[in-house]
């Protein structure tokens, strides 16, 4: 097909100023955060469920691909189109469709950005729990099909607990509607889990129903400090032990608490091998009970306990926390951080170890390997910081997070916990997966016979 | 591209962050319209992608007004990239119609507006007496003599009781050439050569454009500050009543977020009447939409950014007050239900005896 006729055919569907082939759109759609890229054919904005049908028709008739995107603040390139074709920017249906607290949910469109949604809900008294560094940007859409998560999936678990129904736009264009708007339904396959986490490779995302949770009357945080981050990984087996479920478990070490620091110098963390943050939530009486456990079961391996001052005490710490991601690259102007290898996750009990082996991984390849996430729910997150100028860097980086993936699979854990798979950890599907991957391509298979949607992706 | 230009492009790790605070990205929604979009096509251009209009519109559509680098995690600051990369651009001949406009005006008349009038008309019978010498000379700005030239000289005449000199052959400061990569080498020395002539230690000036530009791209020697500053210091001396009046302020991106101005403007309206405070203020206030050359360039555009502000005037306000011109002249377009006030427009509402 002509290039022109596509476009003519698009501008149809969504409008002359919702379809772009500019040299600088194409561009910047070849990037998420990832080291991932692809350059699209065409980036189209459509606004309704109606035009995204309209396209994907079109691309299946047409055997052309297409590649969902929210924010485009992946680190995994599962918004980046490898294989080029459409990218469907979905940032524009970003409406709350329905407010039902009475049911306790909300029917949102998947453009609309996670703290944004939390904003509208806010007043209302509830609020919509999983909690990602990237709330303040990423929208909906991407956290469901990447079930993303974030600080507070300790306790709340993560997207896909919320996610009670979806309206979604198969491969040739047909849409259809998953779950229900009740709690519990086992009416045939649990398509909605189906497509919570499979980042656009069997249908695209249109309208979520999802479960909101009412806001905790209290909360309050935690700091203890350590000599080193396998203490504070001992530490933490040790709490979640002793039956406390706290509403957020993060480790940071010293670099990360650096980081924190020239960030935010009024957070002001103190200066420690490592810290864990715990944050307890609930009712007055529940919080201070939590906080009182926590604190007992950590002091015998902890140098320091202390507890947020106030409200705004406890937001700087978690607003600088969610953001130490890409403030790691502050520490030294000649370095940037670069997502490769920085989402694993290992059982709880193995996350000791699992420190261990990051530290020999950073000494072996003369690598600094910062480490912090959500410990509490054997999340590691690692951050490499490069000078992105120099190939041996680039080499050594690489070698780092290829050796760490492969030691979280070999102790039982996952190459990626919260942040997907898309272009970035395919290849290690089939070693951590094994048959269970030749399952998945026989879904992709009967769904999507044609390959059409996100090509190239979670190794089906 | 120099090294220092890539390292500073490559300090991007695209989280998004300022994606979701740029304003230009809020209206337009593409994403070469997101700071986070212009780093991206600073790094393909620095790589060889095609500088074709859509890449010109793009670096071009920034109002510089820093939120992305006041919020950025890992410490990029993309003005600075955009400004050099609209720099390399315009020495490739690469520039937009509006790039173009600017230069030439500022160079040819010594204003970027394309006036053609004797600049210091504004001083009027104010400039019977000015002093040769002094400690403090008063920059007027483009916008200042020729868009206002009455607020200028009763401003001047305020500051004249303090001692204060002006320039007798003021041109531009360079601030929209530097912010559309333009050079403005030859009215910077134009302005320091006068400067110098008037022995003054300090400059005083009343738009924000001019005070980030003389304060930050001038020599270091020269102490720069804004009217707002000169004068909270000296409320006492000035004779002033309480006003029945409650106000809100906009902080102007390059006299607030960008050189941390941010209380003396409150400290006069306070001082003389209610202050309740727009929604988005300080570090986290959003752009009035005309600065880094997007009302000459984008004038549409601008106009949108310049309603998403007046969104945040809060409800009950007699007026928007704000200290710099260009920001009022925008928000003017953009707030037709709030009149918009010069912070010097209160202050002589509340002075007993009018200069």
């Amino acid at each position: 097909m002509q290039k022109t006729d596509l476009l003519d055919k698009l501008q149809n569907i969504v409008g002359k100023e919702r379809v772009s082939a500019s040299a600088a759109e194409l561009y910047c759609y070849s990037f998420d955060a990832s080291q991932v890229r692809g350059m699209p054919e065409f980036v189209i904005r459509p606004t309704t469920t109606a035009q995204v049908s309209d396209v994907v028709r079109l691309a299946w008739e047409k055997g052309i691909s297409v590649t969902a995107r929210g924010a485009g603040t992946g680190l995994a390139g599962g918004s980046v189109p490898v294989e080029g074709g459409l990218v469907l920017d979905m940032s524009s249906m970003d409406r709350v469709i329905e407010m039902d607290f009475d049911n306790l949910q909300v029917v949102v469109e998947p453009g609309i950005v996670q703290e944004k949604l939390n904003l509208v809900l806010e007043p209302y008294g509830f609020f919509f729990p999983p909690d990602p560094g990237s709330s303040a940007m990423c929208t909906l859409g991407g956290l469901i099909a990447n079930n993303g998560s974030g600080m507070r999936s300790v306790k709340y678990g993560t997207t896909r607990n919320y996610v009670l129904g979806l309206e979604v736009v198969l491969a040739d264009g047909t849409v259809i509607n998953t779950g229900s708007k009740t709690m519990k339904s086992v009416a045939g396959y649990s398509l909605t889990d189906l497509f919570v986490g499979s980042e656009g490779t069997l249908g695209i995302i249109t309208k979520a129903i999802l479960k909101v949770r009412a806001l905790p009357k209290e909360r309050s945080v935690l700091l203890a400090s350590f000599e080193n981050p396998e203490l504070a990984g001992k530490a933490v087996v040790k709490v979640l032990s002793s039956g406390i479920v706290p509403s957020a478990c993060e480790i940071l070490d010293s670099n990360i608490i650096d980081a924190i620091n020239t960030y935010d110098p009024k957070v002001g963390l103190p200066r420690a091998g490592a810290i864990l943050m715990f944050e307890m939530d609930g009712t007055e009486n529940a919080v201070n009970e939590g906080i009182a456990m926590i604190a007992d079961a950590c002091s015998s391996l902890a140098t320091d306990i202390r507890t947020a001052a106030n409200k705004k005490e406890r937001e700087e710490i978690w607003a600088a926390r969610r953001l130490v991601g890409a403030a790691v690259s502050r520490l030294d102007p000649m370095r940037t951080r670069v997502y490769v290898g920085e989402d694993i996750g290992v059982p709880i009990k193995e996350i000791p170890r699992m420190l261990h082996k990051v530290r020999e991984i950073s000494e072996e390849f003369d690598l600094p390997i910062m480490t912090y996430g959500h410990i509490g729910d054997g999340n590691l997150h690692t951050g490499m910081c490069i000078d992105v100028l120099d190939d041996r860097d680039w080499e050594k980086l690489n070698k780092a997070a290829d050796k760490i993936h492969r030691t979280a699979i070999s102790i039982g854990g996952t190459v990626t916990a919260e942040h997907g798979v898309g272009g970035a950890r395919a290849e290690y599907l089939e070693m951590e997966l094994g048959k269970a991957l030749d399952v998945m391509i026989l879904i992709k298979k009967a769904l999507d016979p044609r390959g059409i949607l996100n090509p190239g992706k979670m190794g089906v | 591209m120099t090294g220092y230009d890539m390292r500073s492009i490559l300090k991007c790790v695209r989280c998004g962050t300022c994606r979701s605070v740029c304003p230009v990205f809020d209206v337009v929604g593409w994403e070469s319209a997101s700071s986070r979009g212009r780093m991206l096509v600073a790094h393909g251009i620095s790589q060889g992608l095609e500088v074709d209009e859509s890449v010109l519109n793009s670096i071009n559509m920034c109002t510089t007004c820093g939120i992305c680098e006041q919020l950025c995690p890992s410490g990029a600051a993309p003005p600075k990239v955009i400004e050099n990369i609209r720099h390399q651009l315009v020495l490739q001949g690469k520039m937009t119609q509006a790039q173009k406009d600017i230069s030439s005006r500022a160079n040819e008349l010594g204003n970027t507006l394309g006036e053609t009038g004797e600049r210091m008309a504004w001083l009027g019978e104010s400039g019977a007496d000015v002093r040769e010498k002094a400690d403090y000379v008063y920059f007027a700005g483009c916008l200042g003599s020729y868009r206002y030239p009455e607020l200028t000289r009763r401003t001047f005449d305020i500051l004249k009781k303090f001692g204060v000199t002006v320039l007798k052959d003021e041109v531009c400061c360079g601030s929209p050439l530097l912010r559309t990569g333009s050079d403005p080498l030859a009215l910077v020395s134009r302005n320091l050569e006068q400067i110098k002539a008037t022995g003054a230690h300090t400059v005083i000036t009343g738009c924000a454009g001019c005070y980030t530009t003389l304060k930050n791209d001038y020599p270091d020697d020269l102490k720069v500050i804004h009217v707002s500053e000169f004068l909270a210091d000296r409320l006492a001396e000035m004779d002033l009543k309480k006003l029945d009046l409650k106000v809100s302020y906009h902080d102007p991106c390059h006299l607030g977020r960008c050189n941390g101005v941010f209380d003396a403007p409150r400290d006069i309206i306070t001082s003389i009447c209610d202050l309740k405070e727009m929604k988005n203020i300080r570090e986290r206030s959003r752009c009035c939409g005309a600065g880094g050359g997007v009302l000459k360039g984008y004038p549409e555009l601008s106009l949108e950014l310049s309603k998403k502000r007046a969104g945040d005037i809060p409800e009950g306000v007699d007026y928007l007050v704000t200290s710099c011109p260009l920001c009022r002249t925008n928000l003017k377009r953009g707030s037709p239900e709030v009149e918009v006030l010069d912070i010097i427009d209160l202050l002589e509402m509340a002075m007993e005896q009018k200069p």
